[in-house]
C-alpha cells in the first residue's frame, strides 16, 4: 500500500507493546487457572468466541470515538449516545427500530460537530454537555423507571445469535472495522481527517473544509456509538438507564493504547483493534481472578496510565 | 549625564540558527543618557540583538559587558536585574489580569503574609501611569477592556517599574495615538536625562531622526556603521541599509509589454490593515509586494484567498467578482487561486505526515473516484508533483520534516501546482531556504508567469524584488504607496518607499548623488 500514514517505526511501537502485553495477560491468567482449577478455560476458543462476542459493543464505540479522536477532539457523549439509541429503538420498535436508532446517533453527531466545528466549543465541554441532556431526555422520556419494551428479534439476532458457530456480533463488529478502516485509508473524507488532525491551519489553507471534515467525524461517531447502544440492548433483551456508562472510559482507552495519538493525525485501525482485545482480557482475565471490584478499578486505571507513559516517550516525534 | 565607558558592550557576538547566521561577529555599544537608533532591513538581525541583550536568547560566541562586567543572562529576569528592560513589539500584557497585576507582574508588593498588597501595587501602577501622562487609566481595570494604545502604554509603564538602565524599545510606537507619541518622545528625553540608556527600534525614518542621538545600521546579520546623527543623509543611510551583496542569478525578464489585467483589486480594506488597496494584476505577470514587514502584505494575499472576514472592496478575475469566503472555494474551478503561506512548518505541511499525504492535501478531489482516492492517479500525481520541482526524496512515504528546508518548501509549492491554478499567491517563498533552492524557484516562478500564470509574490528580500518581478507595489501601513516597473525597480526605490521617506524622484537623486 502506497499512502498509508504510518511508515514511522515508532507508530507501530505501540501496537506491539499492546500485543505483547495480550500475551502477558493471557499468560498469567492462564498460569492462575491452571493452578487453581487445573484447566486453561483462557485459551479454550469458545471462552475467546465470548469474549470477543461482549468486546464488539465496546469495539464498535472505539472505532467511532477513534475518528473523533484523530481530529485531536473527544467524544464524552457516547455514553448516552448508546442509551438514548437504544431507548429509542425499543420504543418505536418493529422494523424501524434499528434504523431510529441510528438516526439518533446521527443526530447526536450533527449536534456535537455543529458545535465543536462550527461554535468552536471545546469539545470536552460540548460533547460532556450533550451527554447531560441526552440524559435528561432519557429520564424524562422513561419517567425515571425502567423502560418496559423489549429490544426487536433483529436486534436479539445481530447481538446474541450465533452464525457459522461465530457470535453475530462480532460478524458486526468485523463489518464496522472494515468501513472504518476503509474510509480512514482509502477516501478523501479519511485523509482529510489525519491532514486536519496534524494541522488544521495548514489543513484549512489546503483548502480543506475542515469544519464539514469535523462535522463528518461526529456524525460517525454518533452512529457508530448508536448501533453498539441498539445491539446492546439486543443483548440484554431490553434497554436500560445508563446502560451506556460502562464503555466511555474503554472505549478511550482502547484507541490509546492502540497508539493513536490523543492530539490527533495519527493512528491506524488495527491498533484500535488491539486496544479493544487487551481491555477486554485484562477485564475477563479479572474477573476469572474474582479480584473485588475496588481492585479492578485501580489495576485498569493503572494499566491504562502505564502503558500511556511507555509510548509517551518514545513517541515524541512533534515539534 | 553621558560617561565614557559604555553601558553596554558587545563584542564579537554570533548567533546562528540552525544553520543561517543571525548575527556574525557584532561589535556594539551604547553609552548612558542617549538615545541609540538602530535601523536595518527585515532579517538584518536587530530583533535577534534586542533578544540577546535582555536575555530571551544567549550568544553563539562573544560577549557581552553592561557597565563593564561581562554578564551571560540565561532568562530575561536576569537582564531585568542588571537594569536591561525590553518592550517588545508583541504585547506581553495578560489581557484578564487588571492593569496594576500587570504592570507589577514579575514582583508584586508583598504584605508581612505574603499575599499580593493590592494597596501598594495600585498607587505603584499610579504613580508610573501618571509618569507617562496616562492618568485616565484605572489601574483596576482589565487590559482586554483598553485600546491597543493605551495597552502599549501600560506595556512602558510596565518597563518603567522595573527601573531600567538600559531600555529596549522594538517598535514599541507603532500602535501608538499620536498624543501618546509624543509622550513617549517626552518621556525618553526625561530618561535621558537621567542617565538612561535607550535602544530605540522604529522603521519610522522621521522618528529616528527626531529622537535619536547616535545611530546603528545593522545589514545581514553584522553591525556596518554607528554614527552621530547628522553625519550620514537619509539617502546615505538607506545605502547603508542596502549594501552590496553578492546578488543570486535571477532567469532573465522577457521584455515588458503591457498585460491586459486578469486579477483585478479594487479598494480593497480590512479593519484597519488594508486601506483601500487598487492593484491588477495582468496574465502571466509577475507583481512583487514590497515593504517592510506587517505593512498588510500578509492581510492582502490571505484576503484574496478568502481567508479573511469582513473585506470591503472589490476583486475581479476577468469580468467575474472573485471574493472566495474560504480557501476551498478560492482553489474551485471557478477561481483556481492558491497561496504559497508563510509559514511551510505551521501553515504550510503537516510536518508529522508523509510526503505524499503533504503533496496531495490540496488535491484530494483531483485524484478520487466519488469517495474513494484513486491510487494509480494519487501515485502519478505524486510523482508528477516531486518530478516537476526536482524535490529530492529517498521515498514519497517518508515524512516530510525528515526533509532540508528548501525541499520542505518545494512540498508546498508542488502542492498547489498540483491544482493547477490560474493565479498564484506567494508569501515570501524563499525565507530561510538555502540559495541553491533559491534560484530553482525564481526559474520556476518565471516559467508559471511564461506558461500564462498570474503571480503576486511578496518578498522581504528586495534582491528578490527586482531579480524576479515585472513590476513592484511597495506597501506602507495598509497601503500601496508606490508602484514601481521597469527600470524603476531599484533598491533605493523600493527602501525609500518601504520607509515612505521622499519622494521617488528625490531619492534616486540621492542614490545618484552619492552612487
Amino acid at each position: 500500500m502506497a499512502f498509508h500514514i504510518p511508515s514511522l517505526k515508532a507508530e507501530d511501537k505501540p501496537m506491539v507493546i499492546a500485543s505483547a502485553f495480550i500475551l502477558v495477560i493471557l499468560s498469567i491468567g492462564t498460569v492462575y487457572t491452571l493452578s487453581t482449577q487445573g484447566s486453561a478455560p483462557l485459551l479454550s476458543p469458545g471462552y475467546l468466541l465470548q469474549q470477543l462476542q461482549t468486546g464488539s459493543f465496546l469495539g464498535i464505540v472505539a472505532a467511532g470515538m477513534m475518528v473523533v479522536i484523530l481530529l485531536g477532539h473527544i467524544d464524552l457523549s457516547v455514553a448516552w449516545t448508546m442509551t438514548a439509541a437504544a431507548m429509542m429503538a425499543t420504543t418505536v420498535g418493529g422494523e424501524w427500530a434499528i434504523p431510529t436508532g441510528i438516526a439518533v446517533g446521527a443526530a447526536v453527531g450533527l449536534v456535537n460537530g455543529f458545535g465543536v466545528a462550527y461554535l468552536r466549543v471545546p469539545s470536552m465541554i460540548f460533547t460532556l454537555g450533550v451527554d447531560s441532556v441526552l440524559r435528561g431526555l432519557m429520564v424524562a422520556h422513561t419517567g425515571g423507571f425502567a423502560p418496559q419494551d423489549s429490544a426487536t428479534p433483529l436486534m436479539r439476532t445481530l447481538a446474541s445469535d450465533r452464525f457459522l458457530g461465530i457470535p453475530s456480533a462480532i460478524f458486526v463488529w468485523l463489518a464496522v472495522s472494515v468501513v472504518i478502516a476503509v474510509m480512514l485509508k482509502r477516501t478523501a473524507f479519511g485523509r482529510e481527517i489525519y491532514v486536519t488532525g496534524n494541522r488544521e491551519v495548514a489543513a484549512y489553507l489546503s483548502g480543506i473544509r475542515t469544519r464539514r471534515v469535523i462535522l463528518g467525524s461526529f456524525v460517525v461517531s454518533g452512529i457508530c456509538a448508536a448501533l453498539a447502544g441498539v445491539m446492546l440492548a439486543g443483548y440484554s433483551a431490553r434497554a436500560y438507564q445508563g446502560m451506556g456508562n460502562p464503555f466511555l472510559l474503554p472505549a478511550i482507552a482502547a484507541v490509546v493504547i492502540g497508539g493513536t495519538r490523543i492530539l490527533g493525525g495519527q493512528g491506524r485501525y488495527i491498533g484500535t483493534l488491539i486496544g479493544v482485545i487487551l481491555i477486554v482480557l485484562l477485564n475477563s482475565v479479572l474477573s476469572i481472578m474474582q479480584m473485588p471490584e475496588a481492585g479492578r478499578q485501580v489495576i485498569y486505571g493503572s494499566v491504562i496510565i502505564s502503558m500511556l507513559l511507555v509510548y509517551g516517550r518514545g513517541n515524541k516525534v512533534h515539534s | 549625564m553621558p560617561t565614557d565607558s559604555p553601558i553596554v558592550q558587545l563584542s564579537g557576538v554570533s548567533k546562528h540558527f540552525s544553520g543561517t547566521r543571525a548575527l556574525e561577529g557584532v561589535d556594539f555599544s551604547c553609552r548612558s543618557g542617549t538615545i541609540h537608533g538602530i535601523l536595518g532591513e527585515n532579517g538584518a538581525g536587530k530583533s535577534t540583538l534586542i533578544k540577546i541583550l535582555s536575555g530571551v536568547l544567549q550568544p553563539d560566541a562573544g560577549t557581552v559587558e553592561v557597565a563593564g562586567k561581562t554578564v551571560r543572562f540565561s532568562n530575561p529576569e536576569q537582564a531585568v536585574a542588571s537594569g536591561i528592560v525590553c518592550i517588545f513589539q508583541e504585547l506581553s500584557l495578560v489581557p484578564d489580569l487588571s492593569v496594576a497585576d500587570n504592570i507589577s507582574i514579575a514582583a508584586p508588593p508583598r504584605t508581612r503574609f505574603g499575599l499580593i498588597d493590592k494597596r501598594v501595587q495600585n498607587r505603584r501602577a499610579e504613580e508610573l501611569l501618571a509618569r507617562i501622562k496616562c492618568e485616565d487609566v484605572d489601574p483596576n481595570s482589565l487590559v482586554r477592556e483598553l485600546s491597543l494604545s493605551r495597552r502599549q502604554m501600560v506595556e512602558i509603564a510596565k518597563a518603567l517599574g522595573k527601573d531600567p538602565k538600559v531600555l529596549i524599545l522594538d517598535e514599541a510606537t507603532s500602535a501608538l495615538t499620536s498624543r501618546d507619541v509624543e509622550t513617549v518622545y517626552g518621556l525618553l528625553a526625561e530618561l535621558r536625562t537621567a542617565g538612561v540608556a535607550s535602544l530605540f527600534i522604529s522603521h519610522r525614518m522621521h522618528e529616528i531622526d527626531k529622537l535619536c542621538d547616535m545611530l546603528s545600521v545593522f545589514r545581514n546579520g553584522q553591525h556596518i556603521e554607528t554614527f552621530a546623527k547628522g553625519a550620514h543623509s537619509e539617502g546615505e543611510i538607506v545605502k547603508l541599509m542596502i549594501g552590496r551583496e553578492v546578488t543570486a542569478h535571477y532567469p532573465p525578464k522577457p521584455e515588458p509589454v503591457p498585460k491586459p489585467a486578469y486579477l483585478t483589486i479594487d479598494k480593497l480594506a480590512w479593519e484597519g490593515q488594508l486601506k483601500g488597496i487598487d492593484l491588477s494584476i495582468g496574465k502571466g505577470e509577475i507583481v512583487g509586494l514590497g515593504g517592510l514587514d506587517g505593512q498588510g502584505q500578509k492581510e492582502l494575499l490571505l484576503g484574496l484567498f478568502g481567508v479573511l472576514r469582513g473585506l470591503q472592496g472589490k476583486v475581479a478575475i476577468l469580468d467575474h467578482p472573485c471574493r472566495p469566503g474560504s480557501p476551498a472555494e478560492a482553489k474551485s474551478d471557478a477561481m483556481r487561486i492558491a497561496l504559497v503561506p508563510e509559514d511551510r512548518k505551521t501553515e504550510g505541511l503537516m510536518l508529522a505526515m508523509s510526503i505524499a499525504d503533504n503533496l496531495l492535501a490540496a488535491s484530494y478531489d483531483r485524484v478520487s473516484d466519488g469517495p474513494f482516492i484513486n491510487q494509480d492517479k494519487a501515485r502519478t500525481a505524486v510523482s508528477e508533483g516531486i518530478a516537476k520541482l526536482q524535490i529530492k526524496v529517498a521515498s514519497p512515504d517518508d515524512i516530510v520534516s525528515t526533509l532540508s528546508g528548501g525541499n520542505q518548501q518545494k512540498v508546498v509549492i508542488a502542492k498547489w501546482l498540483m491544482t493547477d491554478p490560474d493565479v498564484i499567491l506567494l508569501n515570501d517563498p524563499t525565507r530561510g531556504i538555502d540559495v541553491g533552492t533559491k534560484q530553482e524557484i525564481y526559474k520556476l516562478i518565471r516559467e508559471l508567469a511564461d506558461r500564462g500564470k498570474t503571480i503576486l509574490l511578496y518578498s522581504s528580500d528586495y534582491a528578490e524584488l527586482i531579480g524576479c518581478c515585472d513590476r513592484v507595489a511597495v506597501m506602507y501601513d495598509g497601503e500601496i504607496v508606490a508602484k514601481l516597473s521597469g527600470d524603476a525597480i531599484t533598491e533605493e526605490a523600493i527602501v525609500a518607499a518601504s520607509l515612505n521617506v521622499g519622494t521617488q524622484s528625490s531619492l534616486q537623486a540621492a542614490g545618484a548623488r552619492h552612487g
